[in-house]
């Protein structure tokens, strides 16, 4: 098995089209994991909110981190697709 | 006129030598392929510098011990302590590391040589390396012809340690048959004058091979074919170990004052070193016979012997001097100090960083940054709010209410001063490090020299914005007044933004918060056409102030907008592929739109 995952990651090592993909949907994961935080933040700020204007701007702010994390998991996907070919 | 009869002096010499020895050309012949073996396994580790050692070098700059393990391990790997300063130099010069953290790396590279000493007479004499030599070489040049970067640099990796054998097998043959010819031992020179002759030796056979490794191997292949005295020997190595800082120094003629103070710390440290070794050579030889006793090595096992002196005196060198590095980084930045810059000369741009594709991008992004400094500053003075100001976290309304009066700013004059030579040193630049990139780094440094060419324009259209601002700030009209205004808020507003997310640039959520700017730069430009109708019907504005409010909103949306798109290329800290991550996830304008128009 070890030797298995040796070789699977020499070959991963040695072409350069698989482990940019692998850099790439690392790099995405750290992100999409970021933006995850920032909107679990945001909604909890908004929870304790009562200002109309502060409302309405952490809704605006929590409506493109929401789409940039659905963009993220698009690219996201993507990839998986492309390795799965 | 010495270097011009320098070289052929040299060539004469050897071939005078070819001529009376054929053994005395297989040694040289050996040295040749050494030498150019060094060369291969550098080219080879040089395909590996665009992440895993940049990525490690910047991780080795918190703390001393880490710079010293990176210098001691990345030699021991790459048996190249040049390939190892240069890089350093490189990272210094393009402000990413310290000089203390260079020292460091520096001092842990003299270690870290001294393995080399342990293969050759360890493994190099025992074993019939040729052997190995040929597959290698065979093997190493059909990968040097594969498409791919990495295979391609494993491929002069081979290629080089196999030269590397070949260059030894042969020194080792030379010097076997050499000792049937002539005995070298008969000119060998006891106590101080031989220690003092062969340390000058060294030295010269180190300056002249440019490589202290060669000359290394060359005294421990000597030694097994016993042409030299083993205390000859300790003094060419002594002697080696200074002339590769003759080496450094002559390098860094050429480089900028960080080259220079880091080649000034190697000579400082070898100087020390090979001070103390003279001096105590016989006390230090002495504890190369208990050490090697501990170690398990024959008495009369010389060469091992070496190897195990060149680590102890290198070893004794980094002990002696680690305490004094802080002392030695304040000497040698009083002693080389840099020349006076202005703001308008590149900081971080240097010929050190070109080769290498990932500190050259880190200097292109440090650059544009100290681009954007100047260049916030000309497009705060447009506005006429001064930096600082911005940069506070004083309320924006009270700055821009209470700054209404007028200056003369020529801004033609700003941007030739501060902002047109630093912009086309950077063009320059990235002409040059192109080249060497692969395609990921190109389009990184596509983006930033569009992230240059924004600022540009932005501040090209502040110089437009400031004519009427200058006007109508001060208009006896309050409703234009109030709209110039606002075009102030906002832009300052947006400078803030930048400013804020620029301290948190090494949070993705953080750059990707741009995207928010974005969507309050087209919720202005949407309401302002509203407002121009209402204060034209209402008569509180001319047609003309009209014309001039509508273009000049045009003119700050501009602004905002070329500044958040170079605040998303320059502000992010990450490794390429994060900062590749970044850009694709930020949202572009019909996608700001849609998520907008879908949460409504």
């Amino acid at each position: 098995m070890k030797m298995k995952k040796l070789f699977a990651n020499a070959e991963i090592f040695l072409n350069s089209d698989k482990r940019k993909r692998k850099e790439k949907k690392k790099c995405l994961k750290h992100v999409i994991k970021k933006l995850r935080k920032q909107e679990e933040k945001l909604n909890a700020h908004l929870q304790n909110e009562t200002d109309k204007d502060v409302i309405e701007n952490l809704n605006r702010k929590i409506t493109l981190v929401h789409a940039q994390r659905k963009k993220g998991l698009a690219l996201m996907k993507k990839l998986m697709e492309k390795k799965k070919s | 006129m010495i270097r011009k009869i320098f070289l052929p002096s040299i060539l004469l010499v050897l071939a005078y030598g070819f001529w009376i020895s054929p053994d005395f050309k297989e040694i040289s012949a050996g040295v040749a392929i050494f030498l150019f073996g060094m060369l291969s396994l550098e080219e080879g580790f040089k395909a590996f510098t665009g992440g895993v050692l940049e990525n490690l070098l910047r991780k080795t700059t918190d703390k001393l011990w880490k710079s010293l393990s990176f210098g001691i391990i990345s030699t021991s790997i790459m048996q190249s302590s040049s390939l190892v300063s240069v890089i350093t130099i490189s990272f210094l010069s393009a402000g990413l590391i310290s000089l203390a953290a260079g020292i460091g790396i520096i001092f842990g590279a003299n270690l870290g040589t001294t393995t080399g000493a342990w293969l050759v007479a360890g493994f190099g004499l025992k074993v019939k390396i040729s052997a190995y030599a040929m597959p290698m070489i065979v093997f190493g040049v059909i990968l040097v012809f594969q498409k791919s970067k990495e295979l391609k640099g494993i491929g002069y990796v081979l290629t080089g340690l196999g030269f590397l054998f070949l260059g030894i097998h042969h020194m080792k043959e030379g010097f076997d048959a050499f000792k049937d010819s002539i005995d070298l031992k008969a000119y060998a020179v006891s106590g101080y004058p031989g220690i003092f002759l062969f340390t000058l030796l060294g030295l010269i056979a180190t300056v002249v091979m440019q490589s202290s490794h060669a000359t290394l191997v060359l005294i421990i292949t000597a030694l097994a074919a016993q042409q030299i005295t083993y205390e000859n020997a300790l003094a060419l190595a002594i002697g080696a170990n200074i002339g590769t800082t003759v080496t450094a120094i002559l390098g860094a003629m050429s480089a900028n004052v960080e080259g220079r103070r880091l080649a000034g710390a190697h000579l400082i440290f070898n100087m020390v070193t090979a001070t103390i070794a003279i001096a105590m050579i016989y006390q230090l030889t002495h504890i190369v016979d208990i050490v090697s006793g501990w170690l398990g090595i024959d008495s009369d096992n010389y060469t091992l012997k070496l190897a195990v002196f060149h680590t102890i005196f290198n070893l004794i060198g980094v002990l002696a001097m680690t305490p004094f590095i802080q002392p030695m980084v304040r000497l040698l930045e009083k002693t080389l100090k840099p020349e006076v810059r202005t703001t308008a000369q590149p900081k971080y741009l240097n010929r050190a960083s070109i080769e290498f594709a990932e500190t050259a991008i880190n200097a292109v992004r440090k650059e544009t940054l100290h681009l954007y400094d100047n260049a916030f500053d000309i497009i705060a003075g447009g506005l006429r709010l001064k930096p600082e100001w911005i940069r506070s976290d004083r309320p924006i309304d009270e700055f821009v209410n209470s700054s209404t009066r007028s200056r003369e700013i020529d801004i033609d004059e700003q941007y030739n001063a501060q902002v047109k030579g630093l912009y086309s040193d950077i063009i320059d630049y990235m002409s040059e490090a192109q080249p060497s990139m692969s395609s990921g780094q190109s389009e990184e440094l596509f983006a930033l020299r569009s992230a240059g060419r924004d600022l540009v324009g932005a501040i090209k259209d502040i110089k437009h914005l400031q004519k009427n601002l200058e006007r109508y700030m001060m208009s006896p009209n309050p409703a234009i007044r109030d709209e110039y205004q606002i075009i102030r808020r906002q832009l300052a507003s947006v400078l803030r933004g930048l400013e804020l997310v620029r301290l948190g640039g090494d949070d993705s959520a953080t750059i990707l918060s741009l995207d928010e700017l974005k969507v309050e730069l087209d919720e202005r430009e949407s309401l302002l056409d509203g407002t121009v109708d209402r204060l034209i019907r209402n008569n509180l504005i001319t047609a003309e102030m009209a014309t001039s409010l509508m273009n000049d909103s045009s003119y700050a949306h501009d602004i905002a907008t070329k500044l958040v798109s170079m605040g998303e290329v320059l502000f992010s800290t990450g490794d390429i592929n994060l900062r590749d991550a970044e850009r694709n996830i930020s949202l572009d304008d019909d996608e700001i739109d849609e998520a907008l128009a879908s949460s409504r």
